[in-house]
């Protein structure tokens, strides 16, 4: 890993500051107004915004597209979500070396949720690369101005690589094994899968050792209890407390339109503060707020850190 | 093996629309293994497509010989060679392979042009039974096994990753693709363990898998030619053994 500092993101996480990102989701659209309009609500709110690519294999606008011009209009610095769930190792070096031309300076890579689970279940699954082959690849590109067959790359890109980790996975020893891994062929920063619980945070710490890279949790205050419920149901490794689902729940009964929202927003405060005064006591570098189109409560989670 | 199921029968009489005469040909390898070209199933089929008002001319039945294995199949072909010239189509009852096999000797020994049509699907490379069966090679050219603790990722994991577990594994380490899967890389990790090979193995990155190795279609050639006769001589030894007969012993 190089010593320099190509972006925002990795100069505040390499400063010791909390760090707290955000994430933008392009939309099955010609556009990308709305991820645009996030965007803007989030500048100033947190550091920088991964832009997600097909997640949960829906095709959506270009991630390298969207990133680009999500960066260039709103001046939000954007992490381009990278998976090799819909490209060969060609494809990506394209993707990888476009986005250095693009002026985006972090990739999450990521291996992506299976064609099969998306909206396009006949679409052939490439898996060519996997989460680490693919850090390795970009590593390998902006250290040492090659690809993995070799060839040299004129003026290669300067990017930072990121990986994801599933801190309630099924599996847990499996799952850090393999983080650990990632980390050492060079990611540079880790943001984990949504957690709700504490406990989850602090067995995931301990039981990964010691690691010199920063790790930025993912939270998700639910906007909704429809949001939270299918957390809980449905994305593998995330546990959504009883709790939080009822009180979420109850919201529903309120009529008034405001008064539900300020009730929404008390409970994920009252539930996210207390989660994070504890990652004060973790080696957690930051936090990736996953909520997406939930601005509002952000100063509210930022104030607990300050 | 190549496992293998029977197309819907409205498939194959589409494929067969148009063609009065017809020969019924079987496979005496995987397909007579899997009940979809043995001696039963090209009867059965004969008379169903009988009585959709076809002329099933001939019936092939290469017993205890593989389609595939043209060198000896073919001579069961020239028994009724008059036959294939003079049908519409033969239906071939086999894994893609026994088709194609089959279609180009048609054409390039018999002389013949005549549709050459599928009536299976084949469902992979399989092992196990008597009921259950399992894919765990995709004959991909550059093997991995030495490198997984002897279970190939690019065929067990649902993503064919070589550095797993994805974020996708269940709860009770099944795959997110498909829950009645065990997750490849679970597996691994617990093979490896118990192998005490998790350190040197696991945690390193395996490089991406070489797909040049996989260039379709690959040709292939053996020095000494293959002679089915040679080969069953050289199996009986560990026949009788199985038989009860003497253990079988390397010579010196």
């Amino acid at each position: 890993m190089g010593d320099e500092v190509y972006s925002q993101l990795m100069k505040e996480l390499s400063e010791g500051k909390f760090v707290f990102t955000g994430e933008l989701e392009p939309e099955k659209a010609g556009d990308v107004e709305e991820p645009i309009k996030a965007a803007r609500e989030l500048v100033g709110l947190v550091t920088a915004c991964n832009v997600t690519d097909n997640p949960q294999s829906f095709a959506y606008v270009s991630s390298l597209a969207a990133a680009y011009k999500i960066q260039l209009e709103t001046g939000m610095e954007c992490i381009y979500q990278l998976r090799c769930a819909d490209r060969n190792r060609s494809a990506l070096l394209s993707d990888i070396l476009g986005a250095g031309v693009l002026g985006l300076k972090n990739i999450l890579a990521l291996t992506g949720d299976h064609v099969a689970l998306g909206d396009t279940p006949d679409a052939k699954p490439v898996y060519d690369l996997d989460s680490t082959t693919l850090i390795a690849l970009i590593r390998r590109v902006v250290d040492e101005g090659k690809d993995l067959a070799g060839n040299e790359i004129h003026n290669p890109p300067k990017l930072h690589v990121g990986a994801a980790a599933a801190p309630g996975a099924a599996v847990l020893k499996a799952e850090l094994a393999k983080v650990r891994r990632k980390i050492k062929v060079g990611a540079e920063f880790i943001q984990t899968q949504v957690v709700y619980y504490t406990e989850v945070v602090d067995r995931f710490f301990k039981e990964l050792g010691k690691v010199d890279v920063p790790v930025l949790i993912g939270i998700f205050p639910a906007k909704t209890y429809a949001q939270a419920d299918f957390f809980d149901k449905y994305v593998a490794g995330v546990d959504v407390p009883p709790d939080y689902l009822q009180n979420m729940k109850e919201t529903k009964a309120i009529k008034d339109k405001e008064k539900r929202k300020e009730e929404v927003d008390r409970v994920n405060i009252e539930f996210f503060t207390g989660f994070l005064e504890h990652l004060k006591d973790t080696p957690a570098a930051g936090c990736h707020i996953m909520a997406v189109g939930y601005p509002r409560i952000i100063p509210e989670l930022k104030k607990v850190m300050e | 093996m190549i496992a293998q199921e029977q197309k819907p029968i409205e498939e194959i009489l589409g494929y067969l629309d148009g063609k009065q005469k017809v020969v019924v040909m079987g496979c005496g390898g995987c397909a007579t293994f899997y009940h979809t070209g043995d001696k039963k199933a090209v009867k059965e089929m004969s008379e169903r497509l009988r009585k959709e008002g076809k002329e099933v001319t001939e019936i092939i039945l290469p017993l205890g010989v593989s389609a595939c294995e043209i060198d000896m199949s073919s001579k069961y072909m020239e028994k009724k060679r008059r036959a294939i010239e003079n049908a519409d189509a033969l239906l071939m009852m086999s894994c893609g392979d026994g088709v194609q096999v089959v279609a180009e000797y048609i054409e390039e020994r018999i002389g013949a042009t005549i549709a050459v049509v599928p009536a299976n699907d084949a469902l992979g490379l399989v092992g196990g039974g008597p009921r259950k069966f399992k894919e765990t090679c995709q004959m991909c050219g550059q093997c991995e096994l030495g490198k997984t603790a002897g279970i190939c990722p690019l065929t067990a994991c649902g993503k064919g990753l070589m550095n797993g577990p994805c974020g996708g594994v269940r709860e009770d380490g099944k795959c997110e693709v498909d829950p009645e899967k065990d997750c490849a890389w679970v597996r691994i990790y617990e093979r490896m363990e118990k192998l005490g090979e998790l350190e040197d193995k696991f945690e390193v990155m395996r490089e991406p898998h070489a797909w040049s190795r996989a260039k379709r279609p690959r040709l292939f050639e053996i020095e000494e030619p293959v002679k089915p006769v040679s080969a069953i001589l050289g199996s009986l030894p560990s026949y009788l053994t199985l038989l009860g007969g003497p253990e079988y012993k390397e010579e010196e």
